[in-house]
C-alpha cells in the first residue's frame, strides 16, 4: 500500500455512457442502455483499482469511456490533471500516449499478419517517436521487460501461446511509456500458472515505472491478489468501494457479501462447507432499470423503503463507500 | 459435490488413442497424442490442463470441426450412438452436431457470427434440427435466453452479437447448444467471461439438465473451483496427453502426476491467507514437434529421474477409477514398481 497521501491520477465524475435503442419499422431511437449511469471514483498514482461485477454490469463501458474511446454522455474524466472527456483533438492525442489499455483477448487484438517486432513497435510508429534504429532497441528492451525472447522478435502472433501473446499485448502497452493502464480482463482466458505468471510481472512493472492500473475482472481471486482498493459495479452504479482487506475480510454491501460468498473453492473439502447466498428475483436490464435501488429486485435484505428511493453513494467508514438503505443512519 | 460414483453404465462417448496432428510451414505439431477417455449419461467430466495442452484441438477433432489442412487426425475412434464420428460422412457428422452433441465453443466473438442477429442464431438449429416453425422456434429461443440470464429476452432476440458484453455472448452460445436437447454438452471454457453470480445460475442450470435430461457432459476450464464443484471425475492434460484422471475428490485429495500436484499449489482463493507472491509452475511446455518420447514434463519436474528422459509413461492405475502416466510413485517415494 501506498506510504503517503499522494494524488489522485485519474478522477472521475459522474460519468454516464447510454446507448441508443433503435426501434420500429423506422429505426427511430426508441429508448436507451444506460451501461454507466453516474458513477464516481478516484484511482491514486501508483495504485491498482480493482473493478468487479457482474457480467453486463458496465465495466468495459467504463474503462473505454475512461480513455475516451466513446464519446461519453454526461461527467467528466480528469487524468493527470486534464480533462479528457472534452479535451480538443491535438491535446487528446498527446495524451494518448499516457494511457494504454491491455485487453481480454490477446489473439483478436494482435494483428495476424504483423510479426511481433512490428506489433511492439506499432504505437512507436504511430507517434513518430525516435528513428528506425531507435524503435528497434526499444523493442528489444521492452521485450526483455515483459520477459520474451529477443529470438521471437520475428515470429508471427499465432506461434506464441496465449500467455506469451499477452506479454505482447503488454509490451506494446508499455511502448510509451504510459503512466495509467486499463486492463480489461487481462488474464480470463489463461490458465491459472499463466495467470499468475501475468499478474506478477503487472506487479513487477507497477513497482519499477510507477504505473497506475483500472484492473476489470470478473475474477475476485485475482482482483485480491493484485489490486489496492476495490469498485464493486451492478447495474451501471458503484454499490461499494473501499480497501481490498476491508472488502473481502467484512463486505458491507449485499450484493458485495453475495457476490463473495458464490466464489468456487477450489477445495472440495472447503467447497461443502462454505455457506452460499444464492440470489433469486429478476436480473434488471439496463434499459429498463428498477425505481428507487437497482438491486431491489434480488437483495436478500431487500426493504420497503429500497423501492422507493435511490440509495446515496456515501462513506460510511473513513475510506468506505457504500450505496444502500442499511446504512443510512452512519453519519 | 455430487454423491459417490453413479451406477455403472455404458459410455455414450467413448475416445480411444485420438492422435491430432497441424501441418505448418515451420513443421507438424502433435498437438494431441493418443488421447483416451469416455463419458458416461448424467455424468460430468471436467477437463483441466495448461494452455495449449490440447484440450480444445481434441474436442473439435472428436466432432469433425477442425479444417483439415492444416489438422490431420491420424488415428483413434470416437464412438457415439453406435457410429464411429471419425470414420463417418460429414453429412451425419453434421446432425450430430448441434443436435444429438451440442458445443460450446472457447470464444464466442469468433463463433457467433457478426451479420447475423442472435434470434437467428438460436432459432436456426432449432428449425434444423427439431423442426420446428418460425414461431415454435422464436419460443423457445425466448425461453433459453430467459434460462440464461439475459434480462428483456424478447426485445434482444433482435440484437447483433456486438451489442452484448462478452458473458451475455458466451451465454447466448450456451443457449444454442443446449437448444435441441443434446445427449452429450461439450462446454470450453462456458464460464470464463462470467461473474460468479451468473456462473453459479448457469451450473445449477447444467446440473438440472443433466438429472433431467440424462445429459452428459463435458466441462473444460481453468478455474479448479468450478470442477471441484461440479465434476464427477476429472481428467488433466499436459502436453497433448491424459496425465491424469480421478474422481474429483480423489484428484484434489491424492494427486498423483507431479504436474496436476504443481497446478493445485498455483489456485489463489477469496478465503484464508493471502500470499505474498502467487505460485507459479516454473519453465515452459515442450514444443510438440513429435510425438514425445520421453516424459513431456521431465523439464519442469521435481521428481525426474533417469527413465524419464528414455521412455515416455502410459497411464498407471493408481486407485479405483484413478491413473497417472507417471514413473514416480507418491505412495512410495521411489520410482513405480521398484
Ligand atoms: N455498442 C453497444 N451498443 C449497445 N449496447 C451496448 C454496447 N456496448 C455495450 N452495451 C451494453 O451495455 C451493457 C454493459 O456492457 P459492458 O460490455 O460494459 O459490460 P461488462 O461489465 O464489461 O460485462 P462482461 O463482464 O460480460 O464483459 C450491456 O448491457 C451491453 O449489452
Ligand atoms: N491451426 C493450428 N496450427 C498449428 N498449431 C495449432 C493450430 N491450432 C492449435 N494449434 C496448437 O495445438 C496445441 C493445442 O492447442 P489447444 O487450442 O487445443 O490448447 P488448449 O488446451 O485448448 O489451450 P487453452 O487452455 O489455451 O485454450 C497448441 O500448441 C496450439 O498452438
Ligand atoms: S439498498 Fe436495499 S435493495 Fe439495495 S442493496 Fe441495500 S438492502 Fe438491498
Ligand atoms: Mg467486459
Ligand atoms: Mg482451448
Amino acid at each position: 500500500m501506498l506510504d503517503e497521501p499522494k494524488q489522485p491520477l485519474v478522477r472521475v465524475d459522474n460519468l454516464k455512457m447510454h446507448f441508443p435503442i433503435f426501434g420500429g419499422l423506422l429505426r427511430r431511437r426508441t429508448g436507451e442502455v444506460k451501461a454507466v449511469d453516474g458513477i464516481s471514483f478516484d484511482i491514486f498514482e501508483g495504485e491498482t483499482l480493482g473493478l468487479v461485477g457482474e457480467s453486463g454490469c458496465g465495466k468495459s463501458t467504463v474503462g473505454r469511456s475512461v480513455l475516451r474511446l466513446y464519446e461519453v454522455t454526461d461527467g467528466s474524466v480528469t487524468i493527470d490533471g486534464r480533462d479528457i472527456a472534452h479535451a480538443p483533438p491535438e491535446e487528446l492525442r498527446q495524451m494518448r500516449t499516457q494511457m494504454q489499455m491491455i485487453f481480454q483477448d490477446p489473439q483478436a487484438s494482435l494483428n495476424p499478419r504483423m510479426k511481433v517486432s512490428e506489433i511492439i513497435a506499432e504505437p512507436l510508429r504511430e507517434h513518430h517517436a525516435g528513428t528506425a534504429t531507435e524503435r528497434r532497441q526499444r523493442v528489444l528492451e521492452l521485450m526483455d521487460q515483459v520477459g520474451l525472447n529477443r529470438d521471437f522478435a520475428n515470429r508471427y502472433p499465432h506461434e506464441f501461446s496465449g500467455g506469451q501473446r499477452q506479454r505482447i499485448g503488454i509490451a506494446r502497452a508499455l511502448a510509451l511509456n504510459p503512466k495509467f493502464i486499463v486492463c480489461d480482463e487481462p488474464i480470463a482466458a489463461l490458465d491459472v500458472s499463466i495467470q499468475a505468471q501475468v499478474v506478477n510481472l503487472l506487479e513487477e512493472l507497477q513497482n519499477e515505472l510507477g504505473l497506475t492500473y483500472l484492473f476489470i475482472s470478473h475474477d475476485l481471486s485475482m482482483v485480491r491478489h493484485i489490486a489496492d482498493r476495490v469498485a464493486v459495479m451492478y447495474l451501471g452504479r458503484i454499490v461499494e468501494l473501499a480497501p481490498r482487506d476491508a472488502l473481502y475480510d467484512d463486505p458491507l454491501h449485499p450484493y458485495t457479501k453475495a457476490l463473495l460468498s458464490a466464489v468456487p473453492e477450489p477445495d472440495p473439502a472447503i467447497e461443502e462447507k462454505v455457506e452460499r447466498i444464492i440470489l433469486t428475483g429478476d436480473v434488471p436490464s439496463p434499459s429498463n432499470p428498477p425505481q428507487g435501488c437497482n438491486f431491489c429486485t434480488r437483495c436478500p435484505a431487500v426493504m420497503d423503503i429500497c423501492k422507493r428511493d435511490e440509495p446515496e453513494f456515501r462513506e460510511v467508514q473513513p475510506g468506505r463507500f457504500v450505496a444502500c438503505h442499511h446504512f443510512n443512519d452512519i453519519i | 459435490m455430487p454423491d459417490g460414483p453413479a451406477p455403472v453404465q455404458e459410455p455414450v462417448l467413448d475416445v480411444r488413442s485420438l492422435k491430432t496432428v497441424f501441418k505448418t510451414r515451420s513443421g507438424e505439431v502433435h498437438a494431441v497424442n493418443d488421447v483416451s477417455f469416455d463419458v458416461r449419461p448424467g455424468e460430468l467430466l471436467g477437463v483441466v490442463g495448461e494452455s495449449g495442452s490440447g484440450k480444445s484441438v481434441t474436442m473439435m477433432s472428436l466432432i469433425g470441426l477442425l479444417p483439415s489442412p492444416p489438422a490431420d487426425i491420424r488415428g483413434g475412434q470416437v464412438l457415439f450412438d453406435g457410429n464411429d464420428l471419425l470414420a463417418t460422412d460429414a453429412e451425419t457428422l453434421r446432425k450430430v452436431r448441434g443436435g444429438r452433441i451440442g458445443f460450446v465453443f472457447q470464444d464466442p466473438m469468433t463463433s457467433l457470427n457478426p451479420v447475423f442477429n442472435v434470434g437467428f442464431q438460436i432459432m436456426e438449429p432449432l428449425r434444423r434440427h427439431m423442426g420446428m416453425t418460425k414461431a415454435q422456434a422464436r419460443l423457445r429461443a425466448c425461453e433459453l435466453l430467459e434460462l440464461v440470464g439475459i434480462p428483456d429476452a424478447s426485445r434482444r432476440l433482435k440484437d447483433y452479437p456486438h451489442q452484448f458484453s462478452g458473458g451475455m455472448r458466451q451465454r447466448v452460445m450456451i443457449a444454442i447448444a443446449l437448444a435441441c436437447d443434446p445427449k452429450v454438452l461439450i462446454a470450453d471454457e462456458p464460464t470464463t467471461a462470467l461473474d460468479v453470480t451468473i456462473q453459479a445460475q448457469i451450473i445449477e442450470l447444467v446440473k438440472d439438465l443433466r438429472e433431467k435430461l440424462g445429459m452428459a457432459i463435458i466441462w473444460i476450464t481453468h478455474d479448479l473451483g468450478v470442477i471441484a464443484g461440479i465434476a464427477d471425475r476429472v481428467m488433466v492434460m499436459y502436453a497433448g496427453q491424459v496425465v491424469e484422471q480421478a474422481p474429483t475428490r480423489e484428484l484434489f485429495g491424492n494427486p498423483q502426476h507431479p504436474y496436476t500436484r504443481a497446478l493445485l499449489e498455483t489456485i489463489p482463493t477469496v478465503r484464508g491467507a493471502r500470499p505474498e507472491k502467487l505460485n507459479v509452475i516454473q519453465g515452459q511446455p515442450p514444443i510438440l514437434g513429435a510425438a514425445p518420447s520421453a516424459c513431456p514434463f521431465r523439464d519442469r519436474c521435481a521428481f525426474r529421474f533417469d527413465r524419464c528422459d528414455r521412455e515416455n509413461p502410459v497411464r498407471i492405475p493408481a486407485g479405483p477409477g484413478h491413473d497417472a502416466a507417471c514413473f514416480y510413485d507418491f505412495n512410495t517415494g521411489g520410482p513405480r514398481g521398484a
